[in-house]
């Protein structure tokens, strides 16, 4: 689902990214850990084309990814197949939580707002907020903005599914919340790859982790292998 | 630096009695005029444009070498010279025709200069004759321009009959203008004037005999009588000598009809003071239509300035390189040149390139247009506060940046923006005072007009402002509505 060939970005002369290869594929939960500032958010980056890297490619599904910038249409259709949630949510503050949902459905799929809607509040119960739909974000506790932002990405039918330290805001109550959402996404047969320095999260919910050390990956394998019991 | 200050202020404190005294201890008689108003009263000197000169110019030296003393120049707007009386000039001598109003109001001299009222039309069209305004003209209403508070404009005032919208212009020149772009069917001035022009005009004509028409005075504050009475004495001896005549006939005004006239001059009574509530009775409806022309033109012209700032902010932030710069450099240019330029610019240049705008429609423009430049810049702050990561979010849902824009960033940074907005809204149904010299009537013109042919400066100046207020203080309200709820939001 995901190939990532010799991936390598560089950023003021300085290397992001060396050389990174890495396969994804369907039903899998592939966790990205390391140091910080070793690289693993500029990759996730790219792989939505909210970056873009120097050399090597990146395909995921039928869309292949070229070193530079990225043509806008190829761009649209990746993002369509390639949902994210962010490190610090990026709800739409002046949006109700429904409205965050339905927007990418309504603007994007060019939905009716009627049935815009209906596909939202579906998601929404999906992840356990249905009863939020009429609150604004900033009234919501972080978990509730984290599954709010999940439903938001599941919107528009990813079948790619990116997360950015999904836990980092979190108390260890919501992380196994999050957790459970996102392994039963994986099971559903979504693809996720999951950005993380929380070493018990990883080791439960990944199927393989991949450790990212000053933008080279260092190690590859399950949970057991690279993080131990 | 201290004590010629406080004689200054003695000067116009008009002590009684005392006034021409202070003049003479000044050693300077200071004459009020309006160089705008042109030429043959006073005017730049086309050889060394820093110099005055007119035959008023020239008057005024005679009168004040009678007095003893140096004549000083003090720069006014012609509506409102008499407004500078006492304070800081003790005289305006520039074309004020002797009205009973004024005798009313002011001191006024005894005649210096007999004028008529001449109509100017254009070689190639009508109308021929006053008498013409009666009937409507091949484009229905005349649009006839005069200057603000002139005689011309009291006489078309005055004669309801006519098929004539009254247009009022600061400067006599500007007039003639309009009449030769045609934007204008004719114009009504003082006969000595458009003889001075005529041959700067070479299209337009002189439609039918000078008529009407009065005498020139020389205006002084109620409270100086004595300097009143030098100046009417001063007068009396230039007369006399022949040096207003040889004055006269060095300007090419017919110099012994004018002492002939002058000799005839019939006394004009004073108007009498009316009851301020029968005053404000028959006021009250105009300065209200005035009122409604300033929210008028504010209603039309913010909402056009707030879409173009916004467009101008956009383009500047997100649009393609090229656009930028230029759009950088409207900005700079609009908001480094002053709103009255932009206007004059727009209603009286634009004709000589082909395109006449009715004034409210370039006042309009021209308001938003300057706004515009103002409203880009809050908005660029409002674009750039929106964080970083929401034009991520929405790109990652697979937005364009367009998309983008308009539904997750556009709208946050308009809320952010509503405060300051607001306040600009209340900035602009001020400056919309400033269209009365692109003859646009609003509320301040209106009034200026109202206070100085009734003498009610004070009270008129109260009710207007409290129609100022009237009109503003609800968005004043509804500014603070927009900050509190903004501060309520989490």
């Amino acid at each position: 689902m995901i190939d990532i060939v010799a991936l390598s970005k560089a950023r003021g002369g300085t290397r992001v990214l060396a050389d990174v290869s890495l396969r994804a594929g369907a039903r899998e939960v592939t966790a990205i850990v390391g140091p910080s500032g070793g690289g693993k958010s500029t990759l996730l980056r790219c792989l939505n084309g909210l970056e873009a890297f120097d050399t090597g490619t990146v395909t995921i599904g039928e869309h292949r990814m070229q070193p530079g910038p990225h043509p806008a249409r190829l761009l649209e259709r990746v993002r369509r197949d390639v949902g994210m949630v962010f490190q610090q949510f990026n709800l739409f503050p002046h949006l109700s939580v429904l409205e965050n949902v339905a927007l990418g459905p309504r603007v994007v799929s060019r939905l009716p707002r009627a049935e815009a809607h209906g596909m939202a509040e579906a998601q929404l119960a999906r992840v356990g907020m249905a009863a939020f739909a009429a609150a604004r974000p900033a009234t919501l506790s972080g978990g509730q903005q984290q599954r709010v932002a999940i439903a938001r990405a599941l919107a528009l039918g990813p079948r790619v599914m990116l997360f950015d330290e999904p836990t980092s805001a979190l108390d260890p109550a919501m992380s196994a919340e999050v957790m459970e959402t996102i392994v039963s996404l994986a099971r559903a047969g979504q693809t996720m790859v999951v950005v993380t320095h929380d070493h018990a999260f990883a080791r439960r919910a990944a199927t393989q982790v991949v450790e990212l050390v000053a933008g080279r990956i260092t190690r590859t394998g399950p949970p057991a292998d690279i993080l131990g019991e | 630096m201290l004590v010629p200050a406080v004689i200054g202020m003695s000067a116009h404190s008009g002590l009684e009695g005392g006034e021409l005294a202070a003049v003479v201890a000044r050693g300077e008689l200071i004459w009020a005029a309006d160089q705008e108003g042109g030429g043959p009263h006073v005017f730049p000197d086309p050889d060394a444009p820093q110099r005055l000169t007119g035959f008023e110019v020239d008057l005024a030296e005679l009168i004040a070498a009678e007095l003893g003393v140096k004549a000083r120049f003090q720069q006014g707007q012609w509506d409102r010279l008499p407004l500078l009386l006492g304070h800081p000039a003790d005289c305006v001598i520039n074309g004020i025709e002797l009205l009973p109003e004024r005798r009313r109001d002011y001191r006024c001299s005894r005649p210096y200069f007999a004028y008529g009222l001449q109509l100017i039309a254009r070689r190639d069209g009508p109308p021929e004759t006053v008498a013409q305004l009666a009937t409507a003209g091949p484009a229905g209403r005349w649009r006839v321009g005069v200057l603000t508070g002139s005689a011309a404009e009291a006489y078309l005032r005055s004669h309801p009959e006519f098929e004539v919208d009254v247009i009022g212009y600061d400067g006599t020149i500007d007039s003639l203008e309009q009449v030769q772009a045609g934007v204008l069917d004719a114009a009504l001035m003082d006969d000595c004037i458009f003889n001075f022009y005529a041959d700067r005009f070479a299209g337009l004509r002189a439609a039918g005999r000078p008529f009407g028409g009065g005498y020139y005075t020389v205006l002084t504050a109620r409270d100086t009588p004595q300097l009143s009475a030098a100046i009417d004495e001063a007068l009396g001896r230039i007369i006399a000598d022949g040096r207003l005549k040889t004055l006269y006939d060095r300007w090419d005004l017919g110099g012994r009809q004018q002492i002939l006239a002058l000799r005839d001059a019939a006394e004009i009574p004073a108007a009498p003071r009316r009851p301020l509530r029968e005053l404000v009775a028959e006021m009250l409806p105009l300065l209200l239509s005035a009122a409604g022309m300033t929210v008028l033109l504010a209603c039309l012209s913010f909402p056009l300035a707030i879409l173009t700032g916004l467009g101008v902010a956009l383009g500047r932030l997100y649009g393609p390189a090229w656009l930028r710069p230029l759009l950088t450099g409207f900005v700079e240019v609009v908001r480094g040149t002053p709103l009255m330029l932009q206007l004059y610019a727009i209603f009286f240049l634009l004709p000589k390139v082909g395109l006449a705008l009715p004034a409210l429609v370039a006042a309009v423009l021209g308001l938003a247009l300057n706004y515009s430049a103002y409203e880009s810049e809050i908005y660029r702050a409002g674009l750039k506060a929106v964080p970083l990561g929401q034009f991520e979010a929405a790109l990652a849902l697979g937005m364009t940046k367009w998309q983008a824009l308009r539904h997750v960033i556009v709208p946050q940074a308009v809320r952010l923006v509503m405060p300051p907005v607001t306040n600009d809204f209340i900035a602009l149904f001020k400056d919309t005072s400033v269209c009365s010299v692109i003859t646009v009537i609003e509320l301040t013109k209106r009034y200026s007009v109202l206070a100085l042919s009734t003498g009610r400066i004070v009270e008129l100046a109260v009710i207007t402002a409290i129609l100022y207020l009237a009109m503003s203080w609800p968005l004043s309200l509804l500014s603070r509505r927009f900050e509190t709820g903004q501060e309520q939001r989490p």
